[in-house]
């Protein structure tokens, strides 16, 4: 005998699934501080490509006068310059991914949370 | 209002049932129109001008997911740009992974709102962006809203430089490419409207999640405003040749548009609201429940049950008889059909519940269907 509401249970747990679930699912596979440590390392990753992409298009925007100058300016003050903006670019970079990880941590868990109990509603359903 | 009500449950009926072609269409007609502005806007390499080429990509972005759209029209611009010189497009192909990298790995789930940007902003219409996009997102689709005014500003600035820029020979590619850079860094108004934008996001977000009666009324007008008053203060201050009357008819489409996503999104009866406080072992609940406008959809059963007439020489086999029965045709009709307005407790809780049975006995009406019972 079919029970309706099993049926409908199940038909907003399959929809789940296969929509926002399935992201949320792959998040709460990990530990928090895990989910956190895996998106910095990709953000530092990327923020470094990024700033060398962005490093060049400063050279090469000024590249005549930059080769005029290369001799007489300090290089090393130079090279300074550019890890201190570089660490300052990557920190502010890193500090932001952190805070929206975190946040969608705590969203996935909650939401996994409500989808776990369901779970355990269906298996009732069955057990009754 | 009751039929505007039932229009929006037919819409969303025909939206449910057809939803496994209705999507891949809508895809199909996003990325087509996309390719098509992009070949507009740049259409430099005549070979990509091509309609069965913008077709092929159109259907094929039509069942990959949303992200292969920008990548097909970032690819068609880059190549585009390739033709017009190769400096600009390096810097152009720079600018992408830049914000691929930073921006768009953040919030690659609302990538087709940098899409919908772009277009908008082709069409002159961007203001309806922030509004919708604070409505029915979180503040972090402001990323691809962002994105997108950046991708815009940076071709149409090429596009109205290109002339300048064939005419440049092979030892100014520096030139050239502080031509694309300048175009975006240096850009007040592309600036202004990115800081207008994130600013009417959030606050439009943040009104319409409040704990008030017609809070997303109260958010679209308020985005709208803010909006601006954004862009007012940053066309004083940088002077970026604002129109004014354009803002504000933009403004006006976009709380025409926001109103309409409202209607289909949060459409609630702040009269019947009902507000609930009781308290278990840990908290105390003040809640709040607003019930939603909605009219069943329309369905109607109809059934006919008739005793079919019986012939004289089927009635002697099965039974006994000496006479011939009198020939009878009775025919019941149930009809499922809408049930009378509630008044002013539950004004939009009618339809679906009334049922009409209707007996007719017609001794001699000739019929051709029958169900016997």
């Amino acid at each position: 005998m079919l029970n309706e509401d099993r049926i409908v249970l199940m038909t907003k747990m399959a929809s789940y699934e296969q929509g926002e679930g399935r992201e949320n699912m792959s998040i709460g596979r990990y530990f928090r501080g895990d989910y956190i440590a895996l998106r910095l390392l990709r953000a530092f990753l990327s923020g470094t490509i990024a700033f060398v992409l962005g490093f060049g298009l400063y050279i090469l925007y000024d590249f005549e006068e930059f080769m005029a100058d290369i001799y007489k300016m300090d290089l090393l003050t130079f090279a300074q310059n550019v890890l201190i903006w570089y660490v300052v670019f990557v920190v502010i970079y890193c500090v932001a991914v952190y805070i929206i990880s975190a946040y969608r941590y705590g969203k996935a868990k909650k939401s996994l949370k409500c989808y776990y109990h369901n779970l355990k509603k269906l298996e009732n359903m069955y057990r009754q | 209002m009751r039929n505007l009500l039932e229009i929006r449950e037919k819409v969303k009926l025909l939206y449910s049932r057809s939803e496994f072609i209705l999507i891949p269409v809508l895809k199909f007609m996003l990325a087509f129109l996309t390719i098509c502005m992009v070949n507009g806007e740049l259409g430099y390499m005549g070979r990509l001008d091509n309609l069965g080429l913008v077709l092929i990509v159109s259907l094929l972005c039509s069942f990959l997911p949303n992200g292969c759209m920008i990548l097909f029209a970032a690819v068609f611009s880059l190549m585009h740009l390739y033709e017009l010189s190769l400096e600009v497009a390096v810097a152009g192909l720079a600018i992408y992974l830049i914000m691929f990298l930073l921006f768009f790995r953040l919030n690659s789930r609302d990538s087709v709102i940098l899409i919908f940007t772009v277009i908008f902003l082709g069409m002159r219409i961007p203001y309806v962006i922030p509004v919708a996009v604070g409505l029915l997102t979180s503040p972090l689709a402001a990323i691809p809203v962002a994105c997108g005014i950046v991708v815009y500003y940076m071709l149409t600035n090429i596009s109205a430089n290109a002339t300048t820029i064939s005419s440049m020979g092979a030892d100014e590619a520096t030139a050239k490419l502080r031509l694309v850079i300048d175009g975006i860094l240096g850009n007040r108004a592309m600036l202004v409207l990115i800081v207008a934008f994130v600013i009417t996001i959030v606050a439009v977000y943040l009104i319409r999640r409040m704990s008030i009666d017609y809070s997303w009324s109260i958010a679209m007008i308020a985005g709208v405003i803010i909006d601006l008053v954004v862009l007012l203060v940053g066309d004083l201050m940088y002077d970026t040749n604002l129109s004014l009357g354009m803002a504000v008819l933009g403004s006006i489409v976009a709380l025409i548009a926001a109103k309409i996503l409202e209607f289909f999104r949060f459409c609630v009866d702040y009269s019947r609201t009902e507000k609930v406080q009781y308290e278990d072992d840990e908290y105390y609940y003040y809640v709040k429940a607003v019930p939603k406008m909605s009219v069943s959809a329309i369905s109607k059963t109809v059934k006919h049950i008739n005793t079919q007439r019986r012939s004289v020489r089927e009635a002697d086999e099965d039974e006994d008889m000496t006479i011939a029965p009198q020939r009878v045709n009775r025919s019941v009709v149930t009809e499922r059909t809408g049930g009378p307005r509630n008044g002013q407790s539950r004004p939009y809780r009618g339809r679906g519940s009334g049922r009409s049975v209707t007996i007719s006995s017609e001794p001699d009406a000739p019929t051709d269907d029958y169900e016997e019972i």
